[in-house]
C-alpha cells in the first residue's frame, strides 16, 4: 500500500514529483553550466562529464526499455519499437562515437540529423568533417529524414530512433499521462513549435550567408550563442527532461524540438501515416487521450469517428494500446481506406 | 423554443448538441442531478483504479458547453406536469419547457437478499464511486455478487487496490448471457489467475451485519466475512421518480416510446437507457449516443424512423478483450487459437454466419457486422476471418 501510495505520488505531481524533478533539473544545469560532475567522471574512469551522461543516459534508456517491454509484453507493436530504441541508443548514440573518440577521431552520432542537431549544418563545421560524413548528413537531413516520415510518420524517427524520445518512452514512461490535454495547450504548442522552426531556419541560413560571403557579422555569432544556450541547453535540457514529473515526457518534443515541426508537416503532408478509429465503438473513456504523451485529445477524434492525423503525434501508440476497446489503429497508407460496412 | 432535457449523460448531451448544430436560437438546458458535467460513466473503474482523475472523465472541455450555450444545471428533477409544460426540482425551482427530453438513464438493480448496510455498494453513479473509494482502505475482504459487465469492472478495480475478492456469480458458467461454456471458461480462468476467488453457480443467500456488513452467506451455505458488497446484478431504467409525479408518462419497464422516441404525453420524450423504444431497451453507451442524435432530430420535427442496426458489443475482462457482433448464442464453430489465450467462435445458422464472439484478440466490428447483415456462408466467412483482424501493427495473430 505505502508502495502505490509512493508511486502514485511520484507519478502525479506529488511532492516526491517535485523533488525528482528539483533534482533532474539541477542535474541538468550541473551538467550544461559547471564543471561539478567532472570529478565524478573521473572517479568512474571517464575522461568527461559528457562521457558519464552518455552512460547515464544508456543505462537509464535500458533499464526503461526493459520495464517498458515487460510491461507491453503482449503488444508487439511496442516490443519491437523499444528493441530498437534501445538498439539505436548503445550502437549509434554510444557506442560508435565511443569508439570514435578512443581511436582519437571526431565524435559523430549518426543517429542524430539537423535540426536537432543543429551543428550539423551549420557549414563552418560541417564542411570541415570528411567527405562521407557531409553526404550522409545532407543526404539524411534533407531527404531521408523527411521522406521516411511521409512515408511512415514521424514516429520512424521520434519514438524509433531518437535519442529524446528514447528516453521519454523508456525510463519517462510512468509521466506520460501529465502532458497538458487542453485546448489552450494545443494552441500555445502550435506558437511555440513553429516559431522554434522559424528561428532555427533563420539561423541556418544567416550562417550559410556568412559562410558564403565569408563575413560572420557579430550578431549572427550572438545569435548561435543565443540558441545554443536557449534552445540547445534549457529548453531541450533543464525543462525537456528536468520536467517529466511535472510536465509529461514530451515537453520539449511537443513545444519546441524544431526537428518534430519539420517531421510534423511531412507526416501531414504524406497523408500516409494515420490513426484509424473503429465507428461507433468508443466508449469516450478518456484513457487514450489520459495517456497520449503528447497532449493530443485523442479521445476527440474518436468519439467522433473520425480517423486522423495529428502533427505533433508521434507514433507511440501507446492511445491505442490502453483502448479498451481496441477502438484505435496506427496504420500507414495512403487514402482512408473504409473496410467499414458504412452507417 | 426552450429544449430541457432531463440527464446529461451520453444521451442528454449527445441530443443537446445535436439541436444546438442545426437551431443556434434555441434555448438549451440540461439538468442533472448526479454531475453538473457531462462524465464517462463507462470509465468509472478508471478513477476508481487511479488511473484517471475525476476531471479526465470529462469527454469535452467545459468551455464547450459555454461556447455552445448550453445552460447546465446540478439538480434532481421531482415533478413533472405536462399539462402546464412544467418541471419542478428538488432545489425547489420551476421550470417551463416546450420540449422536454427525458434522458435519465439507468439505475443498480436491487437484489433481494440486500440490506441497507454501510458497505454495500453499487457501481453505477460518481456517488457510488465516492463510497467504493471511502471504503476501500477498510476492506480486509470483499464480495461482488453478479458476474456481468460492470460485475468484472468493479472486481478488477478491488484487485487492483490489493484488495482479496470473493466474485459470486449466479450461473454454472461465466456470463452465458453472451459467452459460450468454452469462452466462460477461458473467461473464469483468466479471472482466478488475477487472484479473485471466482465462484461460478452460487449466490448470496444472506447478509449479516449490524448497521455495516459483517459478511454474506452463499447458497452453498458457506460464511464469507467481509466489508464490502458490491451488488452489480445489472441495471434498469431510472423510471421510479416518474411513477409519483404529477402526469407520469406510460411507463413499462422504461419510458416508452415510439420510432420517434415520443413518449405518451404531448412534446415529451425519452431517449437512451431510461428508454423503451418500441418495446426495446438498449443499455449501451453507443445506443444512447445514436438515440440521442435521433431524438435530437425528431424534436426538431423531423421524421424519424428509429431501428438499431445489428448488435456488436466489446468488453474487457482484466486484460482480455472481447468483440461480438449479431448473435451471440447458438450453435457455431469454436476455436481456440494456438499458443495463446484467445479464441474465435462464429454461430452459424442453415450454413450461413448469423453471429461472432471473438475473444483475447482486436477485430473490426464494422466487418464482422457486414458479414452478418450480408448473411455469408460460415464456410467462406472461415476463410475470410483474416480480413476482419485489427491488431496492432507487428502483432497479427495467426488463425
Ligand atoms: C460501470 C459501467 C460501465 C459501463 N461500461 C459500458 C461499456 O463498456 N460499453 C457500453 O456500451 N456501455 C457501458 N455502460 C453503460 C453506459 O454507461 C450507459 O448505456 C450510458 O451511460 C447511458 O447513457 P444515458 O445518457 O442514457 O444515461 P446516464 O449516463 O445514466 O445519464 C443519466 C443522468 O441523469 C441523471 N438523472 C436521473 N434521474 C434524474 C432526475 N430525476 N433529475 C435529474 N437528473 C437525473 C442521472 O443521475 C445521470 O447522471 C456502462 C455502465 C456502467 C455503470
Ligand atoms: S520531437 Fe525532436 S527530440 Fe523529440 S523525438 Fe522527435 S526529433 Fe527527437
Ligand atoms: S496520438 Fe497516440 S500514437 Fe500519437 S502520440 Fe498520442 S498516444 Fe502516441
Ligand atoms: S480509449 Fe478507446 S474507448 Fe476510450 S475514449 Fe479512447 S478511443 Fe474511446
Amino acid at each position: 500500500m505505502i508502495r502505490d501510495r509512493l508511486y502514485h505520488d511520484l507519478t502525479n505531481r506529488g511532492i516526491t514529483g517535485w523533488i525528482v524533478a528539483a533534482l533532474l533539473v539541477w542535474f541538468y544545469i550541473a551538467l550544461y553550466f559547471t564543471e561539478n560532475l567532472t570529478p565524478w567522471a573521473q572517479k568512474v574512469g571517464l575522461s568527461s562529464k559528457w562521457d558519464l551522461y552518455g552512460v547515464l543516459y544508456t543505462v537509464v534508456i535500458l533499464v526503461g526499455g526493459i520495464a517498458m517491454i515487460r510491461k507491453y509484453g503482449h503488444n508487439r507493436y511496442q516490443v519491437v519499437r523499444t528493441a530498437v530504441v534501445m538498439f539505436v541508443q548503445v550502437v549509434f548514440a554510444f557506442s560508435i562515437p565511443m569508439m570514435l573518440k578512443a581511436l582519437h577521431q571526431p565524435e559523430y552520432y549518426l543517429s542524430y540529423f539537423w535540426p536537432l542537431k543543429f551543428d550539423y549544418m551549420n557549414p563552418e563545421y560541417l564542411f570541415r568533417q570528411p567527405w562521407p560524413f557531409v553526404v550522409y548528413t545532407l543526404a539524411a537531413s534533407l531527404v531521408i529524414v523527411p521522406l521516411l516520415a511521409a512515408l511512415f510518420g514521424k514516429r520512424w524517427y521520434c519514438s524509433w530512433v531518437c535519442g529524446c524520445g528514447g528516453l521519454a518512452n523508456t525510463m519517462g514512461e510512468p509521466w506520460r499521462h501529465l502532458s497538458d490535454k487542453s485546448s489552450a495547450a494545443w494552441k500555445f504548442e502550435k506558437v511555440s513549435i513553429y516559431s522554434v522552426l522559424c528561428i532555427s531556419l533563420a539561423l541556418t541560413g544567416l550562417l550559410f550567408y556568412s559562410w558564403f560571403t565569408k563575413s560572420k557579422a557579430p550578431e549572427v555569432v550572438q545569435f548561435q550563442t543565443w540558441y545554443g544556450l536557449i534552445v540547445g541547453s534549457i529548453l531541450s535540457g533543464a525543462v525537456g527532461t528536468g520536467l517529466y514529473p511535472l510536465g509529461g515526457t514530451r515537453v520539449w518534443c511537443r513545444f519546441f524540438c524544431p526537428m518534430a515541426a519539420l517531421l510534423g508537416i511531412t507526416q501531414r503532408a504524406g497523408k500516409r501515416f494515420h490513426i484509424r478509429v473503429k465507428e461507433d465503438m468508443c466508449i469516450s473513456c478518456g484513457l487514450c487521450s489520459k495517456y497520449c504523451e503528447m497532449g493530443i485529445d485523442v479521445r476527440a477524434y474518436a468519439q467522433r469517428n473520425e480517423s486522423f492525423t495529428r502533427a505533433s503525434c508521434v507514433g507511440c501508440g501507446i492511445c491505442s494500446e490502453v483502448c479498451p476497446r481496441g477502438v484505435l489503429r496506427l496504420e500507414n497508407q495512403s487514402g482512408l481506406v473504409q473496410i467499414s460496412g458504412g452507417r | 423554443m426552450h429544449l430541457v432535457i432531463v440527464g446529461n449523460g451520453v444521451a442528454g448531451i449527445t441530443a443537446a448538441m445535436a439541436v444546438r448544430a442545426k437551431d443556434p436560437q434555441a434555448e438549451i438546458t440540461i439538468i442533472s442531478g448526479e454531475s453538473e458535467y457531462f462524465f464517462s460513466r463507462t470509465a468509472l473503474m478508471y478513477a476508481y483504479m487511479d488511473i484517471m482523475q475525476r476531471r479526465d472523465l470529462e469527454p469535452y472541455e467545459r468551455k464547450v458547453f459555454r461556447e455552445q450555450r448550453l445552460t447546465l444545471r446540478k439538480d434532481w428533477v421531482v415533478d413533472l406536469d405536462a399539462g402546464a409544460r412544467q418541471l419542478r426540482t428538488q432545489g425547489g425551482a420551476t421550470l417551463s419547457y416546450d420540449k422536454l427530453l427525458l434522458a435519465t438513464g439507468s439505475r443498480g438493480r436491487r437484489a433481494p437478499w440486500e440490506r441497507d448496510l454501510e458497505g454495500v455498494v453499487r457501481f453505477v453513479s460518481l456517488q457510488d464511486l465516492d463510497a467504493c473509494e471511502r471504503l476501500t482502505p477498510g476492506t480486509r475482504r470483499a464480495v461482488v455478487a453478479g458476474g456481468g459487465l460492470i460485475g468484472v469492472e468493479l472486481v478488477e478495480c478491488l484487485v487492483h487496490h490489493r484488495v482479496p475478492v470473493t466474485f459470486l456469480v449466479r450461473e454454472p458458467s461465466y456470463w452465458p448471457a453472451a459467452l459460450s461454456p468454452e469462452e466462460g471458461e477461458m473467461v473464469a480462468a483468466h479471472i482466478r489467475a488475477q487472484g479473485v476467488d471466482l465462484r461460478l453457480g452460487t449466490e448470496v443467500a444472506s447478509m449479516e451485519g449490524e448497521g455495516k456488513v459483517a459478511g454474506i452467506t452463499t447458497t452453498a451455505g458457506e460464511a464469507i466475512a467481509c466489508q464490502m458488497v458490491g451488488v452489480t446484478i445489472g441495471v434498469e431504467p431510472n423510471v421510479e421518480w416518474l411513477r409519483s409525479v404529477k402526469t407520469p408518462p406510460d411507463l413499462n419497464r422504461g419510458v416508452l416510446t415510439d420510432q420517434a422516441f415520443r413518449t405518451s404525453l404531448p412534446d415529451v420524450f425519452a431517449a437512451g437507457d431510461v428508454a423503451e423504444v418500441t418495446g426495446r431497451i438498449e443499455p449501451l453507451w453507443y445506443a444512447a449516443k445514436r438515440q440521442g442524435e435521433a431524438a435530437a432530430l425528431s424534436m426538431m420535427g423531423e421524421r424519424v424512423e428509429y431501428a438499431p442496426p445489428a448488435y456488436y458489443n466489446s468488453a474487457k475482462f482484466f486484460h482480455l478483450e472481447w468483440t461480438c457482433a449479431g448473435e451471440t448464442k447458438g450453435p457455431g464453430r469454436f476455436r481456440k487459437l494456438p499458443g495463446r489465450e484467445a479464441s474465435v467462435r462464429v454461430i452459424e445458422r442453415d450454413g450461413m454466419a448469423v453471429g461472432f464472439s471473438m475473444l483475447g484478440t482486436r477485430w473490426n466490428h464494422r466487418v464482422l457486422v457486414k458479414w452478418v447483415e450480408q448473411r455469408l456462408r460460415v464456410d467462406d466467412v472461415m476463410k475470410r476471418l483474416s480480413e476482419a483482424q485489427y491488431d496492432v501493427e507487428f502483432g497479427r495473430v495467426a488463425l
